[in-house]
């Protein structure tokens, strides 16, 4: 059987068991990654000449950072899956990745604002890519809400799927039109630290913490396309067993 | 006649049976423009300095407001249904129906621009430059709220959700757009700009009709 391992992505039963062991493996190893590169990067690394310890938000700033972009990537996949393949699979993980696609948007925008204080003076400036990682977060709201408005899950997820693929074509976009904006009104004003290359003391807790993060983030979904998963095969028998077991 | 032709002339005759669905986002436009003045001073010169950005601002609301539900009596009538019946691509005859919108709903507000531009003492070469960003950067406008409105076809309490859906992706227009008043404002070189913003409309009007389409398909698959 040669499509096999292809075909049994679209058994709800098997993809919940397998993906309960994919999330406890990803689960410990980000645990430890996220230690290491936390504590070496707060507790050891040195300090900046220019910035002194506020540059350390970058150990959670970068990675969260990275994987609000990272996150709108795996979705649009996640879309040509559906709308290619029909497979219902790829339209949870389009919902849970929205989400954290979301979240891991606002985390980026919390601590940048909280690194922007201390270094810039100001907590938002209109720089481009603020300006653009605020379009990101609208547009992930736009999914969201527009999955919420629509009662029947398989709909939602195509109508969901047509967006994902309209701004992926649209945001390259809008970052480059963002940032030729941002030239025009204010040159050069502010930009994130053109800081000297950054010593392999600084710059290896951070790969360790980006390694950590995308691989939590790879927990989060599979544990919310789990959840979400079970919650629209309730009336089927696996579900009912699986309830029974616990 | 031909289908084209009958699309066309149906749109029409809707238009001149609801005026009302043209007046009033026009009235909208002039309203907001008149509350600019009010909300920040009466001085000329301050009001020319922004006047031209707050007119788009105005008309890319006054635009949303009326897309907002460009597909939706269609839809639950049952006319879409009937076009996939039509020996034409749906995509083609949803660009003649988002053409008929831009000639019928979204041109007026374009003509009346040069009032507000008056209204907020724009000078002469600055709102002459609006007027033909206005009309270079309408359609792609018109493509990407008629698909907000198309993905709100099957929601229950839509509201002004395709608008919400919809602003983020107009963030290049807006930009570009602002450039060339910018450099209007300063008397340099528009055309460059004028011609991507230009470049847009025409990939938007190519390709979003194809979006809507296969939005308008989902959805009526979905009623059923």
């Amino acid at each position: 059987m040669r499509w096999r391992w292809f075909h049994q992505w679209g058994s709800p039963r098997w993809f919940y068991e397998r993906a309960g062991r994919w999330q406890l493996v990803c689960g410990w190893l980000s645990l430890g990654l996220i230690a290491v590169g936390t504590i070496w990067g707060l507790g050891f690394a040195p300090v900046d000449y220019q910035q002194g310890n506020s540059y350390r938000i970058i150990y959670l700033h970068v990675p969260v950072a990275f994987l609000a972009q990272a996150m709108y990537a795996a979705m649009s996949v996640s879309a040509v899956v559906l709308l290619v393949w029909k497979m219902k699979i790829a339209d949870i993980a389009m919902q849970s990745i929205a989400v954290m696609g979301l979240a891991f948007t606002a985390l980026a925008l919390g601590s940048g604002a909280v690194w922007g204080k201390p270094t810039w003076g100001t907590y938002w400036v209109w720089d481009a890519r603020l300006t653009s990682m605020l379009i990101l977060a609208f547009l992930y709201l736009a999914l969201i809400g527009l999955r919420a408005s629509i009662r029947d899950p398989d709909q939602a997820g195509k109508v969901c799927g047509i967006l994902v693929l309209v701004g992926v074509v649209n945001l390259p976009i809008i970052k480059y039109s963002v940032e030729w904006w941002n030239t025009l009104h204010q040159p050069a004003s502010l930009k994130l630290t053109e800081k000297p290359t950054m010593p392999a003391s600084m710059w290896i807790p951070l790969l360790i913490n980006i390694l950590g993060y995308y691989i939590v983030a790879a927990y989060l979904v599979l544990g919310s396309m789990r959840a979400i998963l079970v919650a629209r095969e309730r009336r089927s028998s696996w579900v009912r067993e699986l309830v029974r077991r616990v | 006649m031909s289908i084209e032709k009958r699309i066309l002339a149906r749109e029409l005759w809707l238009a001149a049976a609801r005026p009302g669905d043209i007046v009033k986002p026009i009235w909208f436009l002039l309203l907001v423009i008149s509350m600019v003045p009010l909300a920040l001073t009466p001085d000329s010169d301050s009001l020319a300095e922004i006047g031209s950005a707050m007119i788009w601002v105005a008309t890319l609301l006054a635009l949303l407001l009326n897309s907002e539900h460009l597909f939706q009596s269609d839809f639950s009538d049952g006319i879409l249904e009937q076009y996939l019946f039509f020996d034409r691509p749906l995509a083609w005859l949803v660009g003649l129906k988002l053409t008929a919108h831009w000639l019928l709903h979204v041109l007026p507000l374009i003509l009346i621009s040069p009032i507000g531009a008056v209204m907020l003492s724009v000078p002469g070469d600055v709102s002459i430059a609006l007027f033909i960003t206005m009309l270079v950067a309408t359609p792609a406008l018109t493509c990407f709220s008629g698909l907000g409105a198309a993905l709100t076809l099957g929601s229950s309490r839509s509201g002004i959700l395709g608008a919400l859906i919809m602003l983020p992706l107009f963030v290049p227009v807006v930009v570009l757009a602002s450039g060339v008043l910018v450099r209007a404002m300063d008397g340099s070189e528009t055309l460059p700009l004028l011609a991507l913003l230009g470049a847009f409309s025409v990939a938007s009007a190519i390709l979003v009709p194809i979006a809507v389409s296969l939005a308008i398909r989902v959805n009526i698959g979905g009623s059923n």
